[in-house]
């Protein structure tokens, strides 16, 4: 199977996906609407929580097709991509990985959260400048949005994840064997207006 | 030589003379400030008396104006407030529909929550009106009628009622659809509670109109019984200066807790 092929199949499946939740959004809206109708109210809301969840899952693929498709020499995991979680509470997690496929630990991935009441406290991180820039940890500016780099020793080796707040979503890079300025670099690079505007 | 010693004693002293004139004119100035307060406590507490308006804060303030860092700051005499409508959820179902078919994602997103906050609101004031107007010499006070929402997420719909007679109380709410209620009614099922036969038994395990319950005592604030409600519904009663278990567990009974359940689509 070649390159082309492999993205055809890719991208097929993307758009069956994307029409199925497409008709799962328009089908919660008519039992929405008919259960309000009839009284039945706790049906209706219902159906309502079952839009929340696929517009959730609609914004995440979204997202997903804002990002670039690469990330210094590391194409897409196409596998690894992945929309899950539940609004509300832990939040609805993006996930993706650039780098070989079968090697989570050395690729550069991406998790995006959104609608997380967890955000809260990081921000108020940023907030303090003098937590912030604290020790193993950096204050800086992406595209205008503060961000948190902070340092991360694992088993001998020595990380940077890059923490980025968006209102009430959170976005986390991780490029493991990079240092702090190459992951500023690197996050310099990603769409964060057009990532806000998507989960406003 | 003696000159010399007479001139250093008093530039010695001076300082020490201009340090205490200071300190009794700063101890004068605390002391005018004080008797202010108290004359301002005083014409406060008079006027009080006289227009039944009272000026708790303890400052200065007049009820017309505020003076604040030498600005002046116009008191609001009244005002009509802000008109609390329920969003309209077919008008919501609509714009969620077009949002979504632009691909506005997040306005269809955003209008969806308020639908869900309208039917949610709507839930909640049709289980208050299906709860009794008094139970047995308590009435409910309609004023504190309260159902709150935030459409979906952690805190989800809690619906609140109060009935009362003199200092004799019955706190009655219901929380429902909140993501941490899955959580409490696990405990609840499992036996989270445990009980003891030792000691002064302040909680024990209850059943209130066949549901499982906790029942609980503090002298500071009387009677508490939890009764998880279906999946994602907990059921709270309080009671103040009930005279003991039973009084309290009767004036419980009095609530229709079936509808409670058809109307938050609980099994």
């Amino acid at each position: 199977m070649n390159m082309k092929t492999a993205i055809l199949i890719t991208m097929t499946l993307c758009c069956s996906q994307f029409l199925l939740a497409q008709n799962d959004f328009k089908k919660g809206l008519n039992e929405a609407r008919a259960s309000y109708a009839s009284n039945k109210l706790d049906d209706s809301r219902f159906a309502m929580q079952q839009m929340l969840y696929e517009l959730d899952m609609i914004t995440g693929k979204e997202v997903l097709k804002l990002l670039p498709q690469k990330m210094l020499d590391g194409s897409i995991v196409a596998k690894a991509d992945n929309v899950s979680g539940a609004s509300g509470f832990v939040g609805v997690i993006i996930h993706r990985e650039w780098g070989k496929d079968g090697s989570p630990d050395k690729n550069i991935s991406m998790d995006i959260i959104s609608n997380s009441p967890l955000i809260a406290s990081l921000n108020a991180l940023l907030s303090l400048p003098f937590i912030g820039n604290t020790g193993d940890n950096k204050v800086v500016r992406i595209a205008g949005y503060k961000a948190l780099v902070s340092k991360i020793d694992a088993g001998g080796t020595t990380n940077y994840d890059l923490q980025l707040p968006l209102n009430s979503s959170l976005i986390t890079l991780k490029a493991p064997g990079l240092s702090q300025d190459q992951v500023i670099k690197l996050a310099n690079t990603l769409p964060v207006p057009e990532i806000a505007k998507m989960l406003q | 030589m003696r000159h010399f010693k007479s001139l250093l004693f008093l530039a010695c002293c001076i300082p020490f003379y201009s340090a205490q004139a200071q300190l009794m004119k700063k101890l004068k100035e605390k002391a005018n400030a004080a008797a202010e307060r108290v004359m301002d406590k005083k014409i406060d507490e008079k006027a009080a008396e006289v227009t039944g308006v009272s000026n708790s804060g303890g400052g200065s303030n007049s009820s017309s104006s505020t003076s604040v860092g030498g600005r002046n700051k116009a008191g609001n005499k009244g005002g009509a407030g802000l008109v609390s409508t329920p969003p309209d959820v077919k008008e919501n179902l609509t714009n969620a529909e077009a949002a979504f078919s632009g691909a506005k994602y997040s306005e269809a997103r955003y209008a969806v929550q308020q639908a869900m906050l309208g039917v949610e609101l709507q839930i909640g004031q049709n289980i208050l009106k299906s709860l009794p107007q008094a139970i047995g010499e308590l009435q409910y006070n309609v004023a504190a009628d309260q159902v709150t929402s935030t459409g979906w997420g952690w805190a989800g719909l809690t619906i609140y009622r109060e009935y009362e007679k003199g200092d004799k109380q019955l706190r009655f709410s219901v929380a429902n659809n909140a993501v941490w209620m899955q959580a409490i009614n696990l405990y609840f099922n499992n036996g989270g509670y445990a009980q003891s036969t030792g000691g002064k038994q302040n909680w024990k395990q209850t059943k209130i109109k066949g549901l499982r319950a906790v029942i609980e005592y503090s002298e500071g604030s009387g009677y508490k019984l939890s009764a998880p409600l279906g999946q994602t519904s907990l059921l709270i009663y309080e009671g103040v200066n009930f005279a003991n278990e039973q009084d309290f567990m009767k004036a419980a009974e009095q609530i229709n807790v079936d509808n409670i359940k058809k109307q938050l689509g609980e099994n």
